[in-house]
């Protein structure tokens, strides 16, 4: 009696965890890798939205992104996109940011066909075009609906294999009664930043959530702080390129003193368990209202909206992140987030066309910023996507933005090398030159 | 030569039943392991479609790698304390359950239900109860608790604790059918010769399930060396590199790295390192077992 109990729970969790294994192998036209780019051609001709859905064969296409956080919310864009055209199935494949690149090189290199996928614009678009697996998209009609200054920005080696679709601010996010009650004013250099930062200590709270247990959290820092310091301070804009190349050094670049240092000081002003609490935990944190500041994307508005809609409401302000001492410098980070391009080799072209010129229209654009809480770079999108947001509006007004990630233009990843060295240094296992000597031998045995 | 005919002639059956078995270990794992090892001579960046021979480079590189040693040493110090912990603890369970107690077979499920989840999913769990679910519990008790995951200096333990629970189940059946093996006669004998408990464990017992012993301690040692998704789903080799192991350090080199031809050398050199331990280890304790 017991033992057939006992047999029967282990068949169930079995099953279980089964069912919870087979929801991924979604690939259902993937085919061989002999595919021919020649067969190519007559798709694009045909490109432009045609409202011939009746007699259309269904045919299903493949999307890969990373906004995995939102998945819910890329759903719904996706969802509105197949009521829409009936005929054409979007097989949505999220995956983890972490993740994402290795999982679509090895598809890609396995000769997998992902229809539609997402890529950050630079370092990762340029790696994917060169090995020949985007399609060009030059030219497309869709590109009508963006400003020409933006189609431009994301072209790679002069020509459009990407589509822009959000763009998102980075910064601080900030709790509006801890800093009136500690009468905190909005930081505008890097030592007020700070400053304020021990004020909310010695008050009680936790002045930064940091989540640092993701690489991705502090890699986003030191992938921001560092070219900024870099670029903007010392005046040395293409130092990462000759990172690349084995002509500069981490050593030769005072910004990385500064920034170790910066990284030193707000790991101390972090939340308790600095490198145990991941991002999920620290916007759960925030959301309770009792941590001063956040640096983040607009990513968490959303989980912090259900969480605290009252905070979320009222409560919390964004301000640019000071990575400087000079008040002018300190603009407002402001990003692309994901583009979207086409495979080279997908069997169906004109319908991943469709879907990315959906995502490139008005309709989709406002679906972006209602669904997703980012802002869309189509022309006539709404941009109302938080109040906490609207604080920024004076420094897109004044054209007070810029993009840190155009001066990375290297492909080897030294930031998650960096992520790993630092956590040596705020354990004191590392001094400051040895971190910068660990991280200049590694960038030697891997450079080009 | 007749006789080599005759042979052939008398186990031809045999020959040919063990065909199948054999074309599928040559296609499916020897094949694939040679086309592999051939990209271990290149400077392949894992994407880009033509690559470059360089010879015995990797290699090289490999053993003046500085990195590469700190990441075995993690590997060994985690493979070696997981595999004592799970055969000590898994053995203590095993007698336990094959005396008499109540409830027997309820304790075994329970025993056996930690193994049955899927690694990743535990990793999960368990980096949620270091994170959350362990600081909230002891906080009612006054004490203030820290994820081992975020320090470097208890990260490889908190990894080694996840490994233990997930890991005792499967052990601990072959432990209890090795133990239902021991004819009772035995014991029942030694008793009436005066033999303590104690004596008739370390003499009679112990040396009769030495085979499952061996398997065990095979099986639970090759498969912590070869961790890869326990790691990755709790700490991806951090803090400070200090759970980084090979697995995860090969896989950081081929992808995120972009040396997939270096990163093969590594699985290679891996490769040869696990068969020198497995043929080592099973020459040692297969010595110790006792034929019945």
């Amino acid at each position: 009696m017991k033992k057939s109990l006992a047999l029967g729970l282990c068949a169930l969790l079995m099953t279980l965890l089964l069912a919870a294994c087979g929801g991924n192998n979604n690939e259902p036209q993937s085919s061989p890798a002999s595919s021919d780019p020649a067969a190519s051609a007559p798709a694009e001709s045909s490109a432009a939205p045609t409202e011939s859905a009746a007699e259309e064969k269904p045919v299903t296409i493949s999307f890969m992104h990373f906004k995995s956080d939102v998945t819910d919310g890329v759903q719904k864009i996706v969802d509105q996109f197949e009521e829409a055209n009936p005929n054409i199935t979007v097989d949505v494949q999220p995956v983890k940011y972490d993740d994402y690149y290795t999982l679509l090189k090895t598809k890609m290199a396995g000769g997998d066909v992902v229809d539609v996928f997402t890529l950050n614009n630079g370092a990762q678009t340029k790696l994917f075009v060169d090995g020949g697996y985007v399609e060009d998209l030059t030219g497309q009609p869709l590109f009508e609906n963006f400003d020409p200054s933006v189609v431009k920005a994301q072209e790679t080696d002069g020509k459009n294999y990407i589509v822009p679709v959000n763009a998102t601010p980075i910064a601080v996010f900030y709790n509006k009664k801890i800093f009136s009650d500690l009468g905190i004013a909005i930081p505008r250099t890097y030592d007020e930043l700070i400053a304020a930062g021990k004020k909310i200590k010695e008050a009680g709270k936790t002045p930064f959530a940091l989540g640092w247990k993701d690489g991705w959290t502090l890699g986003m820092w030191i992938g921001r702080d560092l070219p900024s310091n870099t670029a903007l301070v010392e005046n040395q804009p293409d130092f990462f390129a000759q990172l690349e190349t084995g002509a500069a050094k981490f050593a030769d670049n005072p910004a990385t003193r500064t920034m170790i240092q910066h990284a030193k000081q707000i790991f101390d002003l972090g939340n308790k368990d600095q490198l145990g609490v991941d991002y999920n935990g620290v916007v759960d944190l925030f959301a309770k209202g009792d941590v001063g500041m956040m640096y983040m994307g607009t990513w968490p508005l959303a989980d912090i909206q259900k969480k605290n809609p009252e905070l979320y409401e009222t409560g919390i302000g964004y301000f640019p992140y000071p990575f400087s001492n000079d008040a002018s410098l300190n603009k407002l980070e402001f990003n692309p987030d994901a583009s979207l391009a086409v495979g080279s080799n997908s069997k169906n072209k004109e319908a991943a066309l469709k879907f990315v010129a959906f995502m490139a229209s008005k309709e989709g654009g406002d679906s972006w910023v209602k669904n997703i809480n980012s802002l869309s770079y189509v022309k006539g999108a709404s941009a109302d996507i938080a109040p906490a947001v609207t604080e920024l509006q004076p420094y897109f007004d004044n054209g007070e933005v810029y993009d840190s990630q155009v001066y990375i233009k290297s492909t080897i990843d030294w930031q998650n090398q960096f992520v790993q060295n630092l956590q040596k240094l705020f354990f004191n296992k590392a001094t400051e030159d040895e971190v910068i000597a660990t991280m200049d031998d590694w960038v030697s045995k891997n450079h080009k | 030569m007749g006789n080599i005919k005759r042979l052939i002639r008398g186990e031809m059956w045999y020959i040919l039943f063990l065909l199948p078995g054999l074309c599928l270990f040559i296609f499916a794992v020897l094949v694939p392991l040679i086309m592999g090892a051939r990209y271990s001579f290149t400077n392949w960046d894992g994407l880009s479609r033509t690559v470059h021979y360089n010879g015995w480079d990797n290699y090289v590189r490999a053993f003046s790698d500085s990195d590469l040693w700190i990441v075995l040493a993690n590997t060994f110090k985690y493979a070696f304390i997981v595999t004592l912990l799970v055969n000590f603890i898994a053995l203590l369970l095993a007698l336990f359950l094959d005396s008499y107690v109540k409830f027997k077979n309820g304790f075994r499920a329970i025993f056996f239900l930690s193994g049955a989840i899927s690694t990743v999913l535990s990793g999960f769990i368990w980096k949620y109860n270091y994170a959350i679910g362990f600081p909230s519990l002891f906080k009612m008790f006054g004490l203030d608790v820290n994820s081992p995951l975020g320090d470097p200096n208890y990260a490889l333990f908190g990894l080694i604790l996840i490994a233990v629970w997930q890991g005792i189940g499967a052990p601990m059946i072959i432990y209890i059918a090795g133990l239902q093996g021991v004819s009772g006669e035995l014991v029942e004998s030694a008793k009436i010769d005066g033999a303590s408990t104690v004596q008739s464990f370390f003499h009679i017992t112990l040396p009769l399930i030495a085979p499952s012993i061996t398997i065990n301690i095979l099986l639970v040692l090759t498969g912590s060396l070869k961790v890869f998704d326990l790691v990755y789903v709790t700490t991806q080799g951090g803090p400070a590199f200090s759970t980084e192991v090979i697995s995860t350090f090969i896989y950081k080199n081929s992808f995120a790295n972009f040396q997939a031809g270096y990163g093969t050398a590594l699985s290679i050199i891996f490769f040869l390192i696990l068969v020198l331990v497995t043929i080592v280890q099973i020459s040692i304790f297969r010595r110790r077992e006792v034929e019945m």
